[in-house]
């Protein structure tokens, strides 16, 4: 199996913007988000990407994508009738090819030499199946995700075969079906945004999208489909992912990518700054002492 | 382990996994065993329970242990050794540290040898911790269930994992008023009932036997109710406010919620329940107790921001004890609602599947566990539709319990359907079966723990039976199958009348018994069978019928019960007047609709309840959902179909004439001071003085220097070696001679006997001998009448009464024709009332914190503590020391103390004329209503005319259970020393004897005492001034009572009341009376204070020993 196309979903009617936001990368540059998740996905070897967008988003887009334009295409999806549908659109693009998946409110940052796009990639290729990057997240972060649960492939750490994919499910459900053994009471394989997908996918979710019993069908009303039609496995990649569409998630996401790069020692200064002059009872800042941005101690 | 057990054949019992060797019972093991091979057994089995790691061999083994040293050794124990039980030990004990509470028995022991006292101790002792093994491991059980864990690891609000569904977020287009989820849910009634075998620690080590037949009913109250429905409704909708607005319109009680600690307070109002359904259903999860949270950091996660939840529990006035496990039923139907609306359910609105309903009946028992109540694992049925089978399972290699226990927590449920049980069958069920309310409101929780004990013991007589009863649940199985009604009502009547009650003979009651009877004598043959619901009868109740007479049955039973009730009120505690019920099977079990549109309404006693309170504040301080809710009253109000409501609301807003709420009133409290001579000086003084605090709990205390100490050999008569020839002989001659009669204390209504119900325990047929119930002032009168016949002499027998008990014995008396008794009676009534008052908090911290109690499992201990709060607070709102007159006149007068029942005999001429008819009169023995074994013994008689003492107290050798006081030696002097007035528990342990309230009293010296003579008893003024001095010489104590105060549909509620007692052992503290003390062996002196105590008492001999003292004359 080869895995040569991309499709990033950014078609959300409430998070369309979300890729066009600026961050700073490791080195220092200046970047939109959607230039760190084309990067991450070129890294992979990907050739061609597709971006799957609201009608009239475009240009902004086309924008945002800078330098890494030309092997990307973008497709519309006229309705915004759910994750599932968004996937479908890209269809015609990747045909029966397998394809990576990311989703356009998630960047990723490796905890190693590889990309996490290159690790998933590579996990695909050797065990010619589709692959959903998962990352073990606690109960209480249920309502985000969608999750699975499964048992782990001997002699292959941090991988997975799934058995059960739900979306956002409620603890009560986890407990009892989801239960993964290996991972810490009360976590479970949460979706990572990241899948490397088949076309026995596509045809799932061309059956999830015709239930008329299901409203905005999710990738994982597909996914669930998926363990009895054949392999289908979870990784547990060395990273981790952030979610810039959740409060705060653009912050967090740049200081996770800042303090893994070049400017980590400055920004740890800041933040000690910060810490230090906050005031006990107000959480505000002391008018004594300024901040200036990328003035060191 | 084996090796170990090899050696015993108690230990090769519990190990054992053949059921012959596994279910003997210790009874047969213990036979001819000497005090010492018991003891050497006793020691093998604590070994053993030290290192069992089974859960179930260990609470085998801590019973067999509680059960030898309760029932076995005391009766091998020759010598009368008088050993104390170590004060260390018993201050383990109830604080709950067992284990340090039995090494602290087991070394005395090992020091000084066993006693009847430290046998006693280790008995309660292993009972307890045996019980808190078994309470421990449903505990463990419940939390490890799978989908109830992650409750328990939640320690943050804002990190709650559970959102609302958006359909309850979205604002109702046509009314713009949040949809509300409606539950209704079924109740359950039980027809094979199966021995109790529902019970978790019977289900968990023996799932076999664990098998019930149960079904889901809809009710409605006959001659009340319109219409047969769901009884039970849950409503839950979102509100605009930040908090969680709890509703129980039964109770009419509404509370708003704001902090996390508010929700886990189940003590400080009447909505434990619904707070305990929020807490399982994981909306504010158990692991938040304690997390110091406002409610709204939670809702805002859950619910959105500012926005809160509306709980409201309606059951449709089903009146409480039904035996149909509302209660349960109601927290399953709040926990299907809130789960439903969180997704933890899949399904928003119609019916449950069976995953679904398994998942509600865990998380129901999980929140009676919360609430610190507790019921059996069918007790949720009312969830699962139609008739089911619920039995018992092994544990797998899955389960948490597996290795640990025999069974499952939790059974499996298997609906019958119509092949099974034909539609047919159920009609003629539903054409055969009366399901009636006896109006009694019992706690079962007595009756489930004996049956577990029963059960582990494996009593022979108590195995057979449950064997029975489990072939019986075949026969009622097949029976339905068949469609064979009739059959069916013999086989439930077979099943009461004979396993149950061998199991626990107090599963019935005369109340019952007699309604049986009747209908026996009604009906003959179309009388089909009885059928008892629940832990006990009294409550739900099945009749079966002949459906040519059902009909006309149902209203004959309607008005035979309030009859029976009528005349039984006054002995047995009923709650409220009893109801016949309307049902039908119900094939739903719990069933959600959304209401939306037209249909978004509140149940009309929910507006009903909330209408006046929103009308008394400010349109502008009303929430924008409020004021829609009012709009949409007044919108309903003007449709034709809405007037109805309507009328109900303009009642609920406008005062209501004093007729049509005849509540009792303070006027009539008043006429009842007025005729019982209240001395209203005396009440103010006791007012002022408890306000001042001169008299109090901690007042009644001896002084600290006061030197307090055991009594020496010298200082008592020990009757247990018998009495000499010549005291029995003298003995003999005054019976013979009639010079002896016997006071029986009957003014008292036993407020522990019945928590506070106020009946009068003189009435209370609590056990049957010679085949009846019988009360305990028939047992005293049989005993009177067994000697008065052996010496063929009238012995004059008192009944000392009071205003609440008077007239209820002179009307038991006359319809029963004086129980046969063919000797003389005297009612000597008594000439005081005091009224009782609200207590000062002073005295309830000093009785919560100073006075020796029960610490509790973990969580009735947190339920008592808010419990407590909610008390203390009543206190300061009514008043402290005000009068208390919110209650029956019957509950707010109280008798002033048993010193002065004698008195009274001297003021009211019941002495006088006793004397007139019998001069030879010369004695009395006057002893307590509950000490079951006084008798008019010749030689204790004879010992104690020979002392010349004029009063001779009969005291019994301490057991654990004897609290209150004691015999002392008191700066030198033997004397009585009431539990009230000991400076510190310390020195009650110190003490080797109680005192039993028996006294042998000579009339001439203690008239003497009073300063009167015989010939002085017919004038009244001089009698009244010898009382009062007498009465100023003794002291008078503060006590706290309980009374129970009766209100809605049988709920009832429990507040400590203060009142005043002057007490008949201080007599002894007057150095002009000569008193005596004979030690009398502890059948003789045996009170029975507590229902909880008749099944030892009748375990260990006790009632046999007092069936042969009595001579029946039915």
């Amino acid at each position: 199996m080869r895995v040569c196309k991309a499709v990033i979903t950014a078609a959300s009617p409430n998070q369309n913007t979300l890729p066009l936001q600026r961050l700073v990368d490791g080195h220092g540059d200046e970047k939109t988000a959607l230039q760190l998740i084309i990067e991450e996905t070129l890294s992979a070897g990907i050739e061609e990407i597709a971006v799957v967008i609201r009608p009239g988003d475009e240009a902004n887009y086309r924008h945002a994508a800078g330098s890494a334009i030309s092997g990307v295409t973008f497709i519309a999806q006229d309705q915004p009738l759910g994750y599932a549908d968004a996937l479908l659109r890209a269809e015609p693009f990747v045909g029966d090819d397998a394809f990576l998946h990311l989703v356009g409110d998630h960047l990723y940052l490796s905890s190693i030499n590889k990309t996490c796009a290159s690790q998933l990639v590579e996990m695909a290729c050797r065990h010619e199946c589709p692959v959903s990057a998962v990352q073990s997240t606690r109960e209480h972060r249920l309502p985000y995700f969608g999750i699975v649960g499964g048992t782990s492939v001997p002699q292959h750490d941090g991988l997975y075969e799934v058995r059960r994919v739900v979306e956002k499910p409620t603890p009560t459900y986890a407990e009892q079906q989801l239960i993964t053994p290996g991972l810490r009471s009360g976590h479970y394989l949460g979706y990572f945004g990241m899948h490397v997908l088949t076309r026995t996918v596509l045809d799932a979710l061309h059956e999830v999208v015709a239930d008329e019993s299901l409203e905005r069908p999710s990738l994982s009303d597909a996914a669930a489909k998926l363990p009895a039609r054949g392999r289908y496995l979870a990784h547990q990649l060395h990273g981790r992912r952030y979610n810039i569409g959740v409060q705060y998630g653009t912050l967090i996401a740049q200081l996770a990518i800042g303090l893994s790069g070049r400017d980590r020692e400055m920004l740890l200064a800041e933040l000690v700054e910060l810490l230090a002059s906050r005031e006990p009872d107000r959480g505000l800042i002391s008018n004594e002492d300024e901040l200036i941005p990328g003035a060191m101690l | 382990m084996s090796l170990v057990a090899s050696t015993s054949p108690l230990l090769q019992t519990i190990t054992s996994v053949d059921p012959k060797i596994r279910n003997r019972s210790l009874e047969s093991l213990c036979a001819g065993l000497s005090a010492e091979q018991l003891i050497d057994q006793a020691n093998e089995l604590d070994q053993f329970r030290r290192t069992a790691d089974n859960l179930y061999e260990r609470v085998r083994a801590l019973f067999f242990l509680a059960s030898i040293y309760r029932y076995q050794l005391p009766t091998c124990l020759t010598d009368h050794a008088l050993g104390s039980i170590p004060f260390d030990g018993y201050d383990h004990l109830l604080n709950r540290r067992f284990h340090e509470s039995i090494d602290s028995f087991l070394s005395v022991q090992q020091r000084d040898g066993i006693s009847d006292a430290l046998s006693s101790a280790l008995a309660r002792a292993y009972h307890e911790l045996g019980f808190q093994t078994l309470a421990d491991q449903v505990r463990h059980s419940v939390r490890t269930v799978r989908g109830n864990q992650w409750m328990f690891r939640l320690g943050h609000a804002g990190e709650h994992p559970l959102r609302i569904h958006p359909v309850l977020r979205k604002p109702d287009q046509a009314t713009g008023r949040f949809p509300i989820l409606r539950e209704t849910t079924a109740v359950r009634m039980d027809v094979s009932h199966s021995a109790w075998s529902d019970i978790f620690f019977l289900g968990m080590d023996y799932p076999e036997g664990a098998r019930v037949l149960n079904v889901s009913v809809d009710l409605g109250v006959r001659g009340r109710d319109q219409q047969v429905k769901p009884p039970i409704e849950t409503y839950l909708r979102v509100i605009d406010q930040p908090i969680v607005r709890l509703v129980s319109v039964d109770l009419e009680a509404v509370t708003e919620i704001s902090t996390v600690a508010e929700m886990f307070d189940f003590g400080r109002d009447y909505l434990g329940l619904l707070k305990a359904a929020v807490i399982a259903a994981g909306v504010v999860p158990p692991g938040l107790e304690g997390c110091g949270s406002g409610i709204a950091e939670l809702l805002e996660t859950v619910v959105g921001r500012g926005k809160g939840l509306e709980l409201v529990s309606k059951i449709n006035d089903i009146p409480k004890g039904s035996r149909l496990a509302v209660s349960t039923n109601l927290l399953g139907s709040l926990i299907s609602n809130l789960m439903r609306a969180t997704g933890q359910i899949q399904s928003l609105t119609g019916r449950l599947d069976e995953s679904d309903r398994r998942l509600v009946a865990a998380r129901a028992i999980l929140g009676e566990w919360i609430g610190g109540s507790g019921g059996g694992w069918q007790d949720s049925g009312g969830v699962w539709p139609g008739i089911k089978l619920i039995c018992g399972q092994p544990a797998g290699p899955d389960d948490p319990e597996y290795g640990i226990s025999r069974g499952r927590l939790m059974p499996d449920h298997h609906v019958m359907d119509a092949d099974e049980i034909t539609p047919q069958t159920r009609a003629k069920l539903q054409a055969s079966l009366v399901l009636v309310h006896g109006g009694m409101a019992q706690n079962v929780g007595p009756i489930l723990e004996m049956v577990t004990e029963h059960y582990l013991l494996r009593g022979e007589v108590q195995t057979e039976a449950r064997t029975e009863a489990m072939s019986i649940y075949d026969d009622v199985v097949k029976a339905l199958r068949d469609g064979d009604i009739k059959r069916l009502g013999r086989l439930t009547t077979r099943n009461f009348e004979g396993p149950l009650q061998t199991i626990i003979p107090w599963a019935t009651n005369r109340f019952t018994d007699r309604l049986i009877d009747a209908s026996r004598n009604q009906y003959g043959d179309q009388f089909w069978g009885f059928w008892m619901l629940g832990g006990m009868a009294g409550g739900g109740m099945g009749f079966i019928f002949d459906p040519d007479v059902k009909s006309e049955a149902q209203c004959w039973l309607g008005e035979k019960l309030v009859e029976i009730k009528r005349e039984m009120e006054t002995s047995l505690p009923f709650a409220m007047d009893p109801v016949v019920y309307d049902f039908e099977i119900n094939n739903d079990g719990s069933v959600a609709k959304l209401l939306t549109g037209t249909e978004l309404r509140m149940p009309l006693k929910y507006r009903a309840l909330l209408l006046p309170e929103w009308l008394r504040k400010p349109i502008r301080e009303l929430s924008p959902q409020i004021r829609l809710d009012m709009s949409a009253i007044a919108d309903d109000s003007e449709q034709p179909s809405g007037q109805a409501d309507a009328a109900t609301l303009l009642r609920r807003l406008l005062p209501t004439s004093e007729s049509k709420t005849r509540e009792p009133s303070a006027s009539d409290l008043h006429g009842v001071l007025r005729a019982n001579g209240f001395d209203v000086t005396e009440h103010e003084q006791i007012r002022a003085d408890l306000r001042s605090g001169r008299v109090g709990l901690a007042a009644n205390r001896l002084p600290r220097d006061i030197r307090i100490v055991d009594v020496e050999s010298r200082h008592v008569f020990d009757a247990r070696d018998g009495f000499g020839l010549a005291a029995e002989q003298l003995g003999q001659d005054a019976i013979a001679g009639g010079r002896v009669g016997v006071v029986t204390l009957a003014a008292g209504v036993g407020s522990r006997w019945t928590q506070g119900a106020g009946v009068c325990k003189a009435l209370h047929p609590f056990h049957k001998f010679a085949g009846r119930h019988r009360s305990f002032l028939e047992i005293h009168l049989a005993k009177n009448r067994r000697v008065a016949h052996q010496y063929e002499t009238p012995i004059p027998h008192v009944v000392t009464t009071s205003w609440m008990t008077d007239e209820a014995i002179a009307a038991a008396l006359h319809r029963t024709g004086r129980y046969g008794h063919d000797g003389p009676i005297y009612r000597s009534n008594g000439r005081s009332v005091g009224l009782r008052l609200i207590p000062m908090v002073r005295d309830l911290q000093f009785m919560w914190e100073e006075m020796p109690e029960q610490t509790l499992d973990e969580q009735q201990q947190k339920m008592r503590a808010s419990g407590r709060a909610a008390i203390a607070d009543w206190a300061r709102s009514a008043g402290e020391a005000n009068d208390y007159v919110d209650n029956l006149p019957a509950q707010c007068v109280h008798p002033v103390g048993h010193w002065y029942e004698f008195p009274n005999m001297l003021r009211n001429g019941t002495l006088a004329s006793m004397i007139d008819a019998q001069p030879t009169l010369q004695t009395l023995m006057l002893h307590n209503i509950d000490t079951l074994g006084a008798n008019i013994d010749p030689g204790y008689l004879g010992h104690h005319l020979a002392s010349g003492a004029a009063l001779s107290f009969e005291v019994i050798p301490r057991r654990l259970e004897d609290r209150g006081g004691g015999l002392a030696l008191v700066a030198g002097r033997p004397r009585l020393v009431e539990g009230l007035a000991m400076p510190n528990e310390r020195i009650e342990f110190g003490l080797k004897f109680y005192n039993s309230m028996t006294t042998w009293i000579e009339i001439d010296d203690v008239l003497r005492a009073f300063g009167l003579c015989r010939d002085d008893l017919r004038d009244s003024v001089k009698v009244d001034e010898a009382v009062r001095t007498m009465a100023n010489r003794l002291p008078t104590y503060i006590t706290l009572k309980e009374v129970k105060k009766r209100w809605g549909h049988a709920q009832e509620d429990v507040f400590p009341v203060a009142q005043f007692e002057k007490l008949w052992g201080d007599m002894t503290i007057l150095e002009d009376i000569e008193s005596r003390f004979i030690v009398a062996p502890m059948r003789r002196g045996q009170q029975l204070k507590e229902p909880a105590q008749l099944d030892g008492w009748h375990r260990d001999g006790g009632s046999a020993y007092v069936d042969a003292l009595c001579q029946w004359n039915d």
